[in-house]
């Protein structure tokens, strides 16, 4: 483990406490241990938050009270439905709180949430990760350098296979992760909001909550931006495996910006070995220098550190998940989902 | 009557009513390329438009859409502006001349209704100019998803984007003449590829549009997206916007996805293209290698005629994917998602 350069190891680094230890988790841990920051990891499954920090040279917290009061922030990378209490628990022990997206299960959580870490005088920060990816954080700083003036239509599509998890998992319980629109949507929803502003109505169609017996999900949602903008939302687990891929288009009154991760700067035509070797769930794979995640994390801790606002907020978190929750009430009633203009 | 009934083994004799639509272009130098098939002559409103490409082309250019209509023709084709095309195919039905109609089939729907029943009661066929059935990569999907290999098919997503279409003529932006905007001009094809795709008939729709596009050119909506419900349980959106600039490398294109229970199957039905770099004020261009749909759509008008059958598209599928239109409108005005008017 190599300190990066920059580092002032007289001030040291800030204690991260990981709560779960599955996918998300191990990005998580991956990242913060490259950033050198002590990592302690609990998960309510023991051997899974063994196996997690050994390799990557962490350690483990038997209980979330030992975790917390082990460290300086708690990094929430667990099952969506349970981000509330941990939020809440660690901003009671006065940790600064990062949540895996989306926030929460419901708004009045997330509030709660916010609520509480205000109150406690901690920072919470969302990670919405997809800020960070250069693609998607370049085609934005276009738009506002005016590159295409102004957002008329925007295309925002997130397609993966369906993750690699057993039927029970919380990821295939509606009640607990709000399936792709807001676990994987939910990225795209962000995306917009960054790009085109407020969003002020919505309409989805999911096949996840019209045919919940499928093994796919996929949904399409058609936002309504107060700048009069509109924008197409894909998020779909329906591709085969390997796959992952994103894509988007912004086109605007004077220009447009394309990106489709399909044509990408590798290419490999393997023989398939086993499984194929992937993941449990797909991740983009576009090599760059600056990992996204490293990237997101550290300037989280910027923000703690040095008060330099990160370029997503809490409330942004908090407007994403209401906008994944109007599309699953579209996608439930067949209603357009009217959304007060503007942030509370 | 028509020509059909007493044909006999000669050539089959096509004109063209009006070249006000720019595709006209494109079926005056296809048509003689068919075998067996005569192009006769064409009319249009603008004179030395016509006179030109009569000469180009070396066919006759009739004074009158009548006298067009009684040069001894099997089919018209008619490229009118779109609220002209309820005068032309009744015309053309009056006659005795089977049509294939330039999309939209109209602006308004029951001008669409009446040009059915017309050409049902004249005893002419009635095709609707939807060329993109016979693009050969459309029919690789068609035969993908007949043969099972997606499953059923759950959620279709197309994007029949373009540039602003008054590059090719004015009137494409005046509503009163083109029956509106990108929702007008850009849903149809979709509309169709989906019927055609499904077997199933659009139940509900739900659209949005603006006008940003282009700098904010006001006279009719340049971005829309419209969300499709069929009565079989899929549902389907379009992205018909006037979203290419006009330094983009080509017209616009047509891109279809389709996610089934056993994943996803994606087309882009003009990416056959090579990428031609010229100079600055040129920029980049995509020419287009792959097969011409139009070509394969004619060649279908002229096999209905000659077969006295049906073309594979009627006036019918024109009529559908117009209600469609005018439910998106009805739709963008409300606000909310609209049952289709059935005729």
């Amino acid at each position: 483990m190599s300190v990066p350069e920059g580092s002032d190891p007289g001030r040291g680094r800030l204690r991260i406490g990981i709560v779960g230890a599955g996918f998300m988790g191990a990005t998580h841990v991956a990242a913060w241990t490259a950033e050198a920051h002590p990592v302690v990891i609990h998960d309510v499954h023991p051997e899974r938050a063994a196996q997690l920090a050994e390799r990557h040279g962490a350690a483990t917290a038997a209980t979330l009270d030992v975790l917390l009061a082990a460290v300086d922030v708690v990094d929430i990378c667990g099952p969506t439905h349970r981000h509330a209490e941990v939020a809440l628990a660690a901003a009671a022990a006065g940790r600064h709180v990062i949540c895996e997206k989306p926030l929460a299960r419901t708004v009045a959580d997330a509030e709660s949430m916010l609520a509480a870490c205000d109150a406690a005088g901690v920072r919470l920060f969302a990670a919405h990760v997809v800020r960070y990816f250069p693609e998607y954080a370049l085609a934005r700083a276009r738009v506002v350098a005016g590159a295409i003036g102004h957002p008329a239509v925007l295309r925002l599509r997130r397609a993966s296979y369906r993750p690699r998890h057993s039927q029970g998992h919380w990821l295939f319980d509606h009640e607990k992760s709000g399936g792709v629109v807001l676990d994987l949507m939910v990225h795209d929803l962000d995306y917009a909001r960054w790009v085109a502003g407020e969003v002020v109505s919505v309409l989805c169609n999911s096949v996840g909550i019209a045919r919940p017996e499928l093994a796919v999900d996929h949904a399409v949602a058609i936002l309504v931006h107060a700048s009069g903008a509109i924008t197409h939302v894909t998020g779909s687990w329906a591709l085969g495996r390997p796959d992952f891929r994103t894509s988007f288009e912004l086109a605007g009154s004077d220009g447009l910006i394309e990106h489709d991760s399909t044509v990408g700067p590798i290419g490999s035509w393997l023989a398939p070995s086993g499984d194929g070797g992937h993941g449990a769930v797909g991740l983009p794979s576009s090599p760059v220098t600056e990992d996204p995640y490293r990237l997101q994390l550290r300037e989280f801790m910027r923000e703690i550190v040095d008060g330099v606002a990160a370029r997503v907020s809490a409330r942004d978190g908090i407007a994403a998940l209401r906008l994944a929750l109007a599309a699953d009430e579209s996608a439930r009633t067949g209603h357009v989902v009217r959304l007060e203009a503007g942030p509370r | 009557m028509s020509a059909t009934a007493d044909r006999g083994t000669g050539p089959i004799r096509i004109g063209i009513l009006s070249l006000a639509h720019h595709h006209a272009e494109s079926y005056l130098a296809l048509l003689p390329t068919l075998p067996g098939v005569q192009l006769a002559g064409l009319w249009d409103e603008n004179s030395t438009r016509g006179r030109d490409a009569a000469q180009a082309h070396g066919i006759p250019l009739l004074a009158t859409e009548a006298q067009l209509l009684a040069a001894r023709l099997d089919g018209v084709v008619v490229a009118s502006v779109n609220a002209e095309h309820r005068r032309f195919v009744e015309l053309s039905a009056s006659a005795g001349v089977h049509v294939l109609c330039e999309k939209p089939l109209a602006t308004r729907l029951d001008d669409g209704r009446a040009m059915v029943d017309i050409c049902a009661a004249a005893g002419v066929r009635l095709m609707t100019a939807f060329p993109m059935r016979w693009s050969p990569v459309v029919a690789a999907m068609a035969a993908s998803l007949r043969a099972g290999t997606l499953g059923d098919p759950l959620v279709l997503e197309g994007i029949n984007t373009g540039e602003m279409p008054d590059a090719h003529r004015a009137w494409f932006v005046d509503p009163a003449l083109s029956g509106g905007g990108a929702i007008a001009d850009h849903v149809v094809h979709l509309i169709d590829l989906y019927r055609w795709l499904l077997g199933q008939e659009v139940e509900e729709v739900y659209a949005v549009a603006n006008r940003i596009l282009h700098d904010g050119f006001r006279a009719v909506e340049t971005g829309g997206l419209v969300s499709l419900r069929f009565v079989g349980g899929a549902t389907a959106t379009i992205d018909c916007s006037w979203s290419k600039p006009r330094s983009y490398p080509t017209w616009g294109g047509l891109r279809l996805e389709v996610t089934g229970t056993n994943g996803v199957i994606a087309i882009d039905a003009f990416g056959q293209h090579l990428t031609q770099y010229g100079p600055r004020e040129v920029g980049i261009e995509w020419p287009f290698w792959g097969s011409d749909p139009n070509l394969a759509m004619l060649s279908e008008f002229v096999a209905a005629i000659r077969e006295d059958r049906e073309p594979a598209i009627t006036g019918i599928d024109g009529l559908r994917a117009l209600e469609v239109v005018e439910a998106a409108y009805r739709s963008i005005e409300q606000g909310v998602p609209v049952r289709l008017a059935m005729a």
